[in-house]
């Protein structure tokens, strides 16, 4: 796997953010075939590209059994359409709500592959930097506790030892497991809250909460990060208008129609660059990269 | 100025966000709706979060608390779906307040998916624990009385959870609400909404007293 800060992965936050919002938003509301399919493409390749191929093969049987699940559940639920394929307990299996479930599975399955790329891409450190000012106590509480968790996850290991060692559960069998579990909790809950006390008293004494006190970030907002934003939003107008206008429109009941024309084809070049930016930059870094190195 | 700004937000940008997006995405205006009401739910109160006056220590109380939840649902990986979070944001709403609550529960939701992953389901997740975490801090003055209480809220928590998060599936998978794929939804996820609810009621059992008391603790010796 490559590194988070490579690629797209090194863009703004803000930028990052932005581009993820708007893919999700469409792909996850927009009920177009085309649209998905598009969605679907663009996420399997940016995670071919960040991933690899072996990651893919891992992981593709959980997503092909969720795929199956969600299309042919579809047609046992829905009895519109008015072709049937056949007859289950007198109620009709329809051609329409099977082709339905096939889209839902897909945009299911496309929105789960983005949100797998959306975390690594977005880490907790950008998420944090991004919600920073707009809520900067609740911003405080996320990244503590996220400092906190590490901490809480080996110090409930040392408890958990010494307790073993001295002899107060085996760990063997099921209840001795979870009440020994329970039993360290505890102790580790006493310990924290203590702890809570001297953090918070330390945090005033260097002047937390006192005015005029500036944050330090790494990230810098650079031109290709406008490139990216702009090119995001001037995708997702046209995207957007193209929706609420209907001009991409698609019926699955009561028989599968459409009606598309010259703006309809706008709309899908344009999801399709949005889709595609993140892939074809991955793509761009990547020949850069090989390029460079052959040259040496 | 700044007040007239938040009532028009209020009055006029959000319904006309949902409008908007219903009418958009009309195929899957539920969804929308479903995904707005979770989100926008959080804005309310995490504003109010934001200005009210707090000490430090309670901030660093939340956190912990939240840290806490998030490293139990770690803790106990090796149980599918039986774990102490939600025995945890109903101790921290209990003792602790109904604002606090809710940020533990919306807070743990989105910390503990930095680990397990974010999806589609954070917003519905960080909204379910977040009103079980705050009505267990409305409902304090009772719940801190009686244990067996306290057991009966974590289980119909537990019960509310589940069903919430199946609602969110039923509204995505199908577009529309449909009661026979709700009913089927649930049947199916049966199992795992019992599991929520004996983890409830075990953890509240084993947790409530000892953490309530430290809790308590903390409060008589330092006063927050």
């Amino acid at each position: 796997m490559q590194n988070i800060t490579s690629g797209f992965g090194a863009f703004h936050p803000l930028a990052l953010m932005l581009w993820f919002v708007s893919i999700f938003i469409v792909s996850m509301f927009s009920m177009n075939p085309v649209i998905t399919l598009l969605s679907f493409a663009g996420a399997v390749c940016l995670s071919l590209a960040r991933f690899g191929l072996r990651d893919f093969f891992r992981h593709a049987g959980f997503y092909l059994i969720m795929f199956l699940l969600i299309a042919l559940s579809n047609p046992l639920f829905s009895h519109n359409g008015e072709t049937p394929l056949f007859y289950l307990n007198h109620q009709p299996v329809t051609l329409e709500a099977f082709f339905y479930g096939l889209e839902t599975a897909f945009m299911i399955v496309a929105v789960l592959y983005w949100f797998k790329c959306f975390n690594v891409l977005m880490t907790s450190e950008k998420f944090i930097y991004l919600f920073g000012r707009v809520i900067p106590r609740l911003s405080l509480i996320l990244s503590m506790a996220l400092r906190l968790l590490p901490a809480f996850l080996r110090r409930y290991r040392q408890i958990a030892r010494a307790q073993k060692a001295i002899g107060l559960f085996s760990g063997k069998g099921w209840t001795d497991q979870i009440k020994a579990s329970a039993m360290v909790f505890g102790a580790l809950v006493s310990r924290a809250l203590e702890n809570a006390i001297d953090t918070g008293a330390s945090m005033l004494a260097r002047g937390y909460g006192l005015p005029g006190r500036s944050h330090f970030s790494i990230y810098r907002f650079t031109r290709r990060d406008l490139f990216l934003i702009c090119a995001d939003l001037a995708c997702s107008v046209v995207v957007f208008t193209g929706m609420a206008t209907g001009s991409i429109r698609f019926f699955f009941y009561p028989s599968v129609r459409c009606s598309w024309n010259a703006a309809s084809y706008i709309v899908f070049a344009a999801f399709a660059l949005l889709s595609f930016l993140p892939f074809i930059i991955e793509c761009k870094e990547k020949l850069t990269w090989n390029y460079y190195i052959s040259k040496i | 100025m700044k007040r007239i700004f938040g009532l028009l937000i209020i009055i006029v940008f959000i319904p006309a966000l949902i409008v908007l997006g219903g009418f958009m995405f009309r195929e899957q205006s539920y969804t929308w709706l479903a995904v707005c009401i979770a989100l926008l739910s959080l804005v309310p109160v995490f504003l109010n979060f934001e200005k009210k006056d707090l000490r430090t220590e309670r901030l660093i109380l939340i956190a912990v608390m939240t840290a806490l939840s998030a490293a139990s649902r770690m803790v106990f990986a090796y149980i599918p779906h039986f774990k102490p979070i939600t025995a945890l944001i109903i101790i921290t709403g209990i003792y602790l307040g109904a604002e606090s609550g809710f940020v533990t529960g919306a807070l743990s939701a989105l910390i503990s998916n930095f680990l397990f992953g974010q999806g589609a389901w954070t917003p519905m997740q960080m909204f379910s624990w977040g009103i079980i975490g705050c009505f267990a801090g409305l409902l304090h003055k009772p719940l801190q009385k009686s244990l067996p209480l306290t057991v009966l809220y974590g289980a119909v928590s537990g019960v509310l959870y589940s069903l919430l998060m199946d609602l969110y599936s039923t509204l995505w998978f199908g577009g529309e609400f449909s009661i026979a794929r709700y009913g089927a939804m649930t049947l199916t996820s049966m199992s795992t909404t019992i599991l929520y609810v004996i983890s409830n009621v075990l953890f509240l059992l084993l947790l409530t007293r000892p953490i309530g008391k430290k809790l308590e603790r903390i409060h008589t010796k330092y006063g927050f």
